[in-house]
Parts: C-alpha cells; sequence; structure tokens
C-alpha cells in the first residue's frame, strides 16, 4: 500500500508536468513578445532581429518537421518558423496547438527557379496556392528562421 | 613482430568483433529499416499516414466572425467535440483544428476536406529515433553505436586469415567497397 501511495505521488506530477509546454531547440533569450501582424506590417524594420511570437499552429511540416505555421494576431495573417532539417523535429500533432517561438526574422525574395527547386510541402506551406506550372515572377516571403520554441498544449 | 606473435590479437579481435556485434544488432536493424524508409521521402511519408475523407455540407457564409463560422461548421458537421483552433487563411477557406485532424472547409461551395496524421506504427519511432528527433541522451547513445560500428568495420578485416583474408580475397572487395563511394562522388561532385 504504501508503494502504491509513493507511486501514485511520484507519477501524478510527472503527468501534470507532461501537459506543459515542450522545448525544443536552444533555450529563450528574448523576453518580450512581438506581435506577428507588426513584422508583417513592416518586415524591413525586423529583418536580422530577433524576436519571439505567439500564435496557433496552422501548418507543420509532416515530412521532416522542419516548420511550423503561426496564425497572426489579424485576419488571415500567418508567420512560418523555419528550422534547418534535423535540428529541431516537430510532431505532426502540434497543429492546432499555440507555440511560442524565437527566432531571427528574414526577409527574401525567392526567384522563379528557386520557387520551383523548393520543397512542394514547404512551397505549399508559404503559399496555399502554389503551384509550379504557375509560378510567375520572384516572390518575397518573411519568415522567422528558427532557434528555439515552445508548444503549448 | 615477435610482440605481436606473442599477443593473442587475432583473439582479441574476434572477441570485439563478436561482442559488439551482438550489442549492435537490434540498432542496426532499426537503422537500415528506418534508412530505407527516409531514404524514399520523395515517393512516401515514412512517418505519418495521412487519412483524407470529403464532406459537403452546403456553402457556409464568409462574413461570419471566425468563432461563429468554426461553430456553424462543427453543427453542421454533426461533430460534438470541443475543437482546438480555428484559422482563416483566406476570406473563402476555414479551418478548424481537432485534438486527431483538421478539417478544411471551402466556404463557398461547402466542400469539407478531413486529414488526420496518424503516425506509423513502428516506423515513426525508428524514423525519430534515427534523425536524433529526442536529442539528449539519445546523441550520445547514437555515437556509442556509431563508434561500434566503426570497430565492427575495423575488426571485420582481420577476422580471416590465409586467401580469403585480408591479404587475399578480402583486399579486393574491400577495394570495390571503398571505390563505389568515391567513384560515385568523383562522378557526381566533378563529372555530371
Amino acid at each position: 500500500m504504501k508503494l502504491f501511495r509513493t507511486l501514485v505521488l511520484i507519477l501524478i506530477p510527472a503527468l501534470l508536468g507532461a501537459t506543459g509546454p515542450i522545448h525544443y531547440g536552444k533555450p529563450f533569450t528574448v523576453k518580450e513578445e512581438t506581435r506577428i501582424s507588426d513584422i508583417l506590417a513592416s518586415p524591413e524594420t525586423f529583418a536580422g532581429k530577433k524576436v519571439k511570437v505567439r500564435g496557433v499552429v496552422t501548418n507543420v511540416c509532416a515530412e521532416r518537421g522542419c516548420f511550423l505555421n503561426l496564425k497572426g494576431d489579424r485576419k488571415f495573417q500567418e508567420l512560418q518558423f523555419k528550422v534547418d532539417d534535423g535540428v529541431i523535429v516537430f510532431p505532426a500533432d502540434a497543429l492546432g496547438k499555440v507555440a511560442v517561438a524565437e527566432g531571427v526574422i528574414s526577409l527574401k525574395v525567392i526567384s522563379e527557379q528557386e520557387q520551383k527547386d523548393m520543397c512542394p510541402i514547404e512551397a505549399k506551406a508559404l503559399n496555399r496556392k502554389f503551384d509550379p506550372a504557375k509560378i510567375k515572377g520572384p516572390m518575397k516571403i518573411v519568415r522567422l528562421d528558427g532557434l528555439g520554441a515552445d508548444l503549448i498544449n | 613482430m615477435h610482440l605481436l606473435k606473442r599477443i593473442p590479437w587475432r583473439r582479441w579481435n574476434r572477441a570485439l568483433h563478436r561482442d559488439i556485434g551482438y550489442l549492435a544488432a537490434g540498432l542496426t536493424v532499426l537503422y537500415a529499416i528506418s534508412g530505407l524508409a527516409i531514404n524514399h521521402m520523395a515517393d512516401w511519408n515514412p512517418n505519418y499516414r495521412v487519412v483524407q475523407a470529403w464532406r459537403e455540407v452546403g456553402p457556409l457564409p464568409g462574413d461570419l466572425p471566425e468563432e461563429e463560422l468554426t461553430r456553424l461548421l462543427l453543427a453542421r458537421l454533426k461533430v460534438a467535440e470541443q475543437p482546438r483552433a480555428s484559422f482563416q487563411p483566406d476570406q473563402d477557406t476555414l479551418d478548424v483544428f481537432m485534438k486527431q485532424g483538421k478539417y478544411s472547409a471551402d466556404l463557398p461551395t461547402g466542400r469539407v476536406l478531413y486529414e488526420a496524421v496518424q503516425p506509423r506504427p513502428v516506423l515513426y519511432a525508428f524514423n525519430r529515433l534515427h534523425i536524433n528527433a529526442p536529442k539528449q541522451a539519445w546523441t550520445y547513445l547514437a555515437d556509442l553505436y556509431a563508434l561500434g560500428l566503426l570497430t565492427l568495420g575495423i575488426t571485420g578485416l582481420f577476422i580471416l586469415r590465409g586467401p580469403n583474408g585480408i591479404t587475399g580475397r578480402g583486399a579486393w572487395l574491400t577495394a570495390i567497397g571503398c571505390a563505389v563511394p568515391l567513384l560515385y562522388w568523383v562522378w557526381w561532385a566533378f563529372l555530371r
């Protein structure tokens, strides 16, 4: 009986702890959170800067777990949090969970050829209507080059 | 030379090869199966099985607030479960995230795609370990395994003596084994 009680006392906090945030990658260094809408409103101001953002996960790479899309605080907005393959591997069940993510804002212009060479899943995550046959001209993307993230259940 | 003859190094070599081989057998199977699965990632998803189903719920009013739209969609789908979250990527689309999957509705037509991503039994675990998703202690265990494989490779060269050993047939086969990646790299990096 004593053993049972001890096990319950150990297991309950462990199980409660398992429902808390799970951290991936490097520890956070930025204290203040930045709104995704602010970043998307003037990406040039944030380019190259380290920021921490929060949002619901609207898309996750189910192949390599190498990116998350985060819902913005304004309608129709999302921001991609991208990590190098294998550095962080996000599980597919992150979809719909809240993520707090830290990284460096990158502003890139992707040429037609680069779009054609891109991983189709990543390209589709950046532009839902992506069709390799309909690529017209370069594409400007704002992305969070990921360092670390918390997934909150 | 005299000293080398006195030390029973072949016996030690065989014992090392045998015992590391036993220890590495399980992980070798894991890495080999996962390697085959991951190698063909372009053709299939080795981690998850994606289940898709289409439903028709009739056109949905795109001018409703997202929360109301979500409630309406779930009511039409007769889903009682509380959603995790929702998202409107554009005026015509609503994504509703459930614990097990996602409903993606085309509002003007009312066509709804349900997608659930389910981890493949066993393979998912193998692949996660192969790519070192857990990090932490697994990094060191995988390092140990790699060192074990290195030891197996080297000790394996000196198991046999005579014409089938490293001074005979073994030398040719080892040379072929080394030449294949080398020649492939030369072709891939400089000649193609």
